[in-house]
């Protein structure tokens, strides 16, 4: 399987449904992937078990705020700089990149970096969705050290993190982050193709070619088609007639009600956000809620609204789908959780979906 | 003593409409005349018909306002189009996408001449992102001498820090003497890709902009009027000839906000559902505080992705002119028919069933002299009832609400729209709904417009929004409005996430009238 010009699309809109909502919007790192295949070649997607067992796969992706780098357009050759790196601390070679993110812009810039190096990219990824941090990963719940973590600015300034647990690396990384002006490209969690094999999220990058791959279909069989290859429910279609979002800690929290159009008419159902859409409520009840997925859909166009584009008045397709089955274990949702985001209740699977449909 | 009248001048695709307003922005004379014999002439014929229309001295007139969809025009048809160097600061940082990549070739051969990515511009906060190559700059400016036309410079966060455009556009001034320089701070907001875009497409425009306002001089001096003239720009607002000659990109699409502000006007509501309804399509939009709501995704013009302001618009291939298909056929709504509506449609002798002679079998227009035969009586009706569905479909989109909205219905075709059309809480066709447009360009006010990115702090972001107002404030006056009116019409807080000290992106719009119109109620702040 290849990553080209022709796919891409169709994978930048699977990346954006698995995204919750958060991660970033696709568009700009979907033209540099875009730029980079066309100049470079198309990017090879490898399976862990066609690598050299002992070679290192390097995780990567952006750690900051996306919009920022709307205006700090990458170079690419920060690519270089994170495999050098790498590999000194790791003393071998790196023989894959890995998206560490799925979800939003982080499953499309690894495609710019691989292109750049000549390098496959794992038909994988560390969250099967977008979490804000950096301890919100497969890999953490493997065992695996998120140090060496490898930080660049993209104007040859770096710095390499060796923490004690993956908690102080999440916290160090978002202050050097800060340091180098709120957007870095970064590089965690090392390991080896025969560590991976059992660590990582698989076959991430192939979920988002299919759950986007129907960018042919009208705004609406789009949707339904979606919710197919997602195992997902449609909870509400809609329109936005309240939107808050403010700023508190380094996140975008916020709300918004969507209230029922056509068959739903007279429902109205809340949507609570921290970057990406965490809960979805109706009369009190819990529709939805991280770990799973919930995706914000234009019902006009089929194209995922992340969070911070939401706008009053938009016409929206609530979807919520099953979030990799890692997160639902009780190590999991110790991570990744409804607890872990600060809401006071236990997970429940969402309401008329199978608990576990991946 | 010179008058204090408005004439407003709006150049369509089919017509072009002009109006002379006083200072309360009452109608005093209207005209319409087709466009189809070019633009110089129908705004020289648009004035000529109006002033005799009103009857008094050229004299009368103390502004000149016009709005046009030209300069949209030149970049579809890649006509005019002036040729440009691009330069962007921020090396090696932005390579990964360079400038014009995502651009449609023909029209990136029309227009670049050449483009380089060099060291320079700026961070978030302001702080130097590399020190400007001044040489790199140099040697461009030579590379392109004698075949750009006009030099675009667009620096990383430069809206933040425009220092090293100006520095760059010093180089080039100092190179190449008399080009025509665009720099992106003055043209776009945050969004590196898109402001580019646009610096490019405003450089290339500026041809074609100093045409239509030669064009306008042209129809002025013949019909001895010695007004000060605007152009109509995207957001309702209007900017004076000279600005408009360095900004042309923001007097693209101006129509959608005039003919909004123009409802406004008419009907006096500010909070409201706008249809449009012209020959092609029906346009509709929203107002809020009387001004229309802005798009918040990307504004494709030509192809290419720009990030300035626009009104939100649905358009509906629902018009006057808009062809009905024969029984049976699957497509019941077909194209319009344009300017050979008044040829060709069954109610001017024609052949072709169009929605204006549905219309008028309905009784909702009085138009023609020919009957619509009996036996086309129950297609045309279904297909009336399908425009009504879209129309009624659109304008439940469009508003903010789930509660339901005043619906304000203007354009040359408004007659389409019926009174009983559903999911509105009040229907206010108003008098003149048929030149909207260009009274919505004779009443515009002016506007200023600032932006920046600060610590979300409460102490530290008071100061910030207070200096982006003042920034605002002073570019309205600038732009000739009475400081004394001067009012901020919206703050816009936009938080920048994963920040471990919070930022927000702060936007400013000051609004001042030239007209001695109710202000507008604006609540300062609020997004």
């Amino acid at each position: 399987m290849q990553l080209t010009s022709a796919n891409l699309p169709v994978y930048a809109h699977g990346c954006a449904i698995a995204s919750s909502g958060g991660g970033g919007a696709t568009k700009t790192p979907l033209a540099m992937a875009v730029q980079a295949v066309d100049t470079l070649g198309p990017v090879e997607v490898v399976t862990a078990a066609e690598l050299d067992p002992d070679g290192i796969v390097m995780p990567v992706g952006l750690i900051g705020a996306p919009m920022l780098a709307t205006e700090r357009i990458w170079s690419g050759d920060e690519a270089f700089v994170l495999r050098e790196q790498v590999e000194a601390q790791r003393q071998g070679p790196v023989v894959a990149l890995m998206c560490y993110e799925i979800g939003g812009s982080n499953g499309l810039l690894p495609v710019t970096w691989a292109a750049r190096l000549g390098l496959p990219l794992l038909d994988a990824d560390g969250m099967g969705r977008a979490f804000p941090e950096m301890q919100q990963q497969a890999m953490h719940l493997a065992g695996v050290p998120a140090s060496p973590m490898v930080l660049t600015d993209g104007c040859g300034d770096v710095v390499v993190l060796w923490a004690t647990d993956n908690y102080r690396v999440e916290r160090l990384a978002r202050r050097a982050m800060s340091l180098f002006g709120g957007a870095c490209a970064a590089a965690a969690y090392p390991m080896t193709a025969a560590r991976a094999a059992t660590a990582v999220i698989t076959g991430s990058v192939s979920r988002a070619l299919n759950a986007g791959g129907s960018l042919r279909l009208r705004a609406r069989d789009r949707i339904a088609a979606i919710a197919r290859t997602t195992g997902g429910a449609i909870l509400l279609d809609g329109k936005i007639v309240e939107l808050t979002r403010e700023t508190d800690g380094g996140f975008v929290r916020g709300s918004a009600v969507v209230a029922g159009l056509g068959r739903d008419t007279g429902r109205l159902v809340r949507l609570e956000m921290q970057n990406e859409v965490l809960l979805a409520l109706e009369d009190g009840e819990r529709l939805a809620m991280v770990p799973d997925i919930i995706s914000v859909l234009g019902s006009d166009t089929g194209e995922p609204v992340p969070t911070e584009v939401m706008r009053l008045g938009e016409r929206v397709t609530i979807l919520a789908h099953p979030g990799p089955a890692v997160w639902t274990t009780p190590e999991g949702l110790a991570v990744a959780g409804p607890r872990a985001f600060g809401l006071p209740f236990g997970y429940s699977p969402i309401a008329g979906v199978g608990a576990d449909a991946r | 003593m010179p008058g204090e009248l408005h004439l407003g001048v709006d150049v369509g695709g089919t017509n072009t409409d002009a109006v002379i307003i006083d200072r309360r922005g009452t109608l005093i004379a209207k005209a319409k005349v087709a466009t189809v014999t070019g633009v110089r002439q129908a705004i020289g014929q648009a004035i000529g018909l109006v002033l005799a229309g009103f009857g008094a001295g050229p004299d009368q007139i103390r502004r000149v306002m016009l709005g046009t969809t030209q300069a949209t025009n030149a970049i579809l048809e890649r006509r005019g189009l002036q040729r440009v160097g691009v330069i962007r600061l921020g090396y090696p940082l932005t390579t990964a996408l360079p400038p014009l990549a995502s651009w449609p070739a023909d029209l990136r051969a029309a227009v670049s001449v050449g483009e380089t990515i060099v060291a320079g511009g700026s961070d978030y906060d302001g702080a130097e992102l590399g020190v400007l190559d001044r040489d790199a700059v140099a040697r461009f400016a030579a590379a392109i001498a004698g075949s750009a036309q006009a030099v675009a410079i667009t620096g990383v966060f430069s809206p933040v820090a425009a220092d090293h455009e100006l520095e760059a556009a010093e180089i080039i001034r100092r190179e190449l003497g008399a080009v025509n320089i665009c720099l992106s701070h003055e043209i776009g907001t945050l969004g590196l890709i898109e402001r580019e875009n646009a610096t490019v497409l405003n450089a290339a425009l500026t041809g074609v902009v100093t045409a239509i306002t030669e064009a306008l001089q042209d129809g002025l001096t013949r019909h001895g009027l010695r007004a000060d003239s605007y152009l109509a720009q995207n957001d309702g607002t209007l900017v004076a000839l000279e600005a408009a000659l360095r900004f042309p990109i923001l007097t693209i699409a101006s129509g959608p906000a005039n003919s909004m502000r123009g409802a406004a006007f008419l009907s006096g509501e500010e909070e409201a559902v706008v249809i449009d309804v012209g020959g092609t399509t029906a346009d509709i939009g929203v107002l809020i505080r009387g001004f229309p709501s802005d798009s918040l995704s990307p504004v494709t013009v030509g192809g290419v992705e720009t990030n300035f302001r626009m009104p939100d618009i649905l358009s509906l291939r629902v018009g006057g002119g808009t062809r009905i298909g024969e029984p049976g056929s699957a497509v019941q709504l077909g194209t319009s028919i344009g300017s050979r509506l008044t040829a060709e449609a069954l109610v001017f002798g024609g052949t072709i069933a169009t929605l204006t002679d549905a219309a008028v079998a309905a009784g909702r227009m009085t138009l023609g002299g020919h009957a619509v035969p009996a036996g086309r009586r129950d297609v045309l009706a279904a297909a009336l009832a399908q425009a009504d569905a879209l129309m009624a479909d659109g304008i439940d989109r469009m508003r903010l609400t789930s509660a339901l909205w005043p619906l304000v219905v203007v354009g040359g075709a408004g007659a389409l729209v019926p009174a009983d059309v559903g999911g509105v809480s009040r229907f206010v066709r108003p008098g003149h709904y048929d030149v909207a447009n260009a009274i919505g360009a004779a009443i515009a006010p002016v506007s200023g417009y600032a932006e920046r990115v600060c610590p979300s702090r409460p102490d530290k972001k008071a100061a910030a929004i207070q200096e982006t107002c003042d920034d605002a404030f002073a570019r309205a006056v600038q732009a000739g409005a009475d400081p004394r009116h001067v009012q901020i019409a919206d703050v816009d807080e936009v938080p920048l996430s994963y920040l471990l000290d919070p930022a927000v992106r702060v936007r400013v719009r000051a609004i001042g009238p030239l007209l001695d119109l109710p202000a507008p109620a604006v609540p300062a702040g609020g997004a």
